[in-house]
């Protein structure tokens, strides 16, 4: 049995995991972003006490491996408040905070270490605020994070393996589940290293050129 | 009229710039002078209005800002009827040279923006790198652009910190005889600069900064003789080093 007939023949399956895994980054890539970018703004403008939220959390999430945050989200603090929540929704939260946290954290730095005399030029120059932010400082911010934040992405997209083990029927789970019944991880496996190299690898060769791209030597040699 | 009185600026209780009284008249160039680390950048911010005095007044034309400045006190920018052009030249690195100096004149809806532009390029010899971006030009090129941007906006006031200091001796004929020109245009310039030749051929008032006050001030005679010993020196240090 090769690849392709593997493929064709539990492609309902592969198709049902995959809907779910496109589901769940739907929830964590929107909402982590629009979140995120939320947060940075807000935590880059009031640093004493948005900025040092985002920054604590987002240090205790890349501390925590978020499998363990997805576990205990999943049993011991629904055991604690006597609630069952439905793994996707538990792995999408978990996800989504983790998302949140690091778009939000990439966001308040490049916001808080903008250079102001790009500002300052642009004031003695007559510009109002509004006109500077829409035309000097927001370029030059999504240039700066887009890379950071396709590749933040990419990891994200990684990371919904991860519901596998709570349950969520994600593309993973499914290719276990096949496997464990026709017991041919070759294949399998080397066909879902092939979907997250499509997926992913162009991903990450447009957040490479992107920074190759926009990436100026702000120095002024 | 540009005008500061009893200007002075510090950071926690030293003073950098103290007790400053100066007028710069349009039509007028006023050169400023003297040793590094004396305050002069922090003067030129102090008349931009990008610093704001412990103490004294600002005032352009008609529009006088006192200090201290009050929390909640209403301002009224002056830009760009004043504008600056810093040492440092603050272009921005995501426009190309020509972006760099048609946006602020673009959203300012000044008409004949092209004419004036392409005035400009052949004024400065900019047309071999004006579609480059900043990290792509020398360091030369890109004074003239900064200048160019300034310039497009039409001010009343400009006020020039060191911007010749990367350019070679013909470009710096160029900008400085383009400089006398503005004075025709009824526009008051103040340059800070090292280039005490230009402060002799072309300004009309001359400023000689020393830790941070006005140590003597008058026409460029002052520079053939200097009243004070602090001037006298320094000059002399100037001509030992050229």
């Amino acid at each position: 049995m090769t690849v392709l007939d593997i493929l064709i023949n539990y492609h309902i399956a592969f198709l049902q995991g995959l809907s779910v895994t496109l589901k769940l980054c739907a929830v964590i890539w929107s909402a982590g972003l629009v979140g995120g970018v939320m947060l940075g703004i807000v935590g880059a403008n009031f640093p004493k006490s948005w900025g040092r939220f985002t920054h604590g959390m987002s240090f205790a999430f890349s501390a925590i491996p978020t499998l363990v945050v997805l576990f205990w989200l999943h049993y011991p603090a629904q055991a604690v408040f006597n609630v069952v929540i439905d793994p996707f929704y538990t792995a999408a939260l978990t996800l989504t905070l983790v998302n949140t946290f690091g778009v939000g954290e990439f966001v308040r730095q490049a916001v808080a270490d903008f250079p102001q005399q790009y500002i300052v030029a642009g004031r003695v120059s007559g510009m109002n605020m509004r006109d500077i932010v829409r035309y000097i400082q927001l370029p030059i911010l999504f240039r700066q994070l887009l890379p950071s934040l396709l590749v933040l992405q990419v990891g994200m997209l990684h990371a919904t393996l991860f519901a596998s083990l709570i349950s969520v029927e994600e593309l993973f789970r499914v290719a276990q589940r096949i496997n464990s019944t026709i017991y041919r991880p070759i294949e399998i496996y080397t066909a879902l290293a092939l979907f997250f190299l499509v997926v992913c690898l162009p991903i990450n060769l447009l957040a490479a050129w992107l920074k190759k791209r926009y990436t100026r030597d702000f120095s002024e040699r | 009229m540009l005008e500061a009185r009893n200007v002075t600026f510090g950071y926690d209780a030293k003073p950098i710039v103290k007790d400053i009284n100066l007028t710069i008249k349009p039509g007028g160039i006023t050169v400023l002078i003297g040793p590094s680390g004396t305050g002069k950048t922090t003067l030129l911010r102090c008349l931009a209005l990008l610093e704001q005095p412990q103490s004294g007044e600002i005032c352009i034309d008609d529009a006088c800002y006192r200090y201290p400045w009050v929390p909640g006190q209403a301002f009224t920018p002056p830009w760009p009827k004043l504008t600056t052009v810093f040492q440092q030249l603050f272009l921005w690195p995501h426009l190309t040279l020509r972006e760099n100096i048609l946006l602020p004149v673009k959203l300012q809806n000044k008409a004949d923006n092209d004419h004036q532009l392409d005035a400009l390029i052949e004024a400065f010899d900019m047309q071999d790198f004006i579609d480059r971006y900043p990290n792509e030009a020398s360091l030369g090129q890109r004074q003239r652009v900064a200048l160019a941007r300034a310039l497009m906006l039409k001010p009343s006031y400009l006020l020039l910190d060191e911007i010749t200091s990367a350019l070679d001796v013909e470009q710096i004929a160029k900008i400085l005889s383009y400089l006398k020109q503005l004075r025709g245009q009824n526009i008051g310039i103040f340059i800070i600069t090292h280039l005490l030749g230009f402060a002799r051929h072309a300004a009309d008032q001359v400023v000689f900064m020393a830790d941070g006050g006005i140590g003597e001030s008058g026409g460029p005679d002052i520079l053939k003789t200097p009243k004070t010993e602090r001037l006298f020196q320094f000059l002399s240090v100037i001509a030992a080093a050229s």
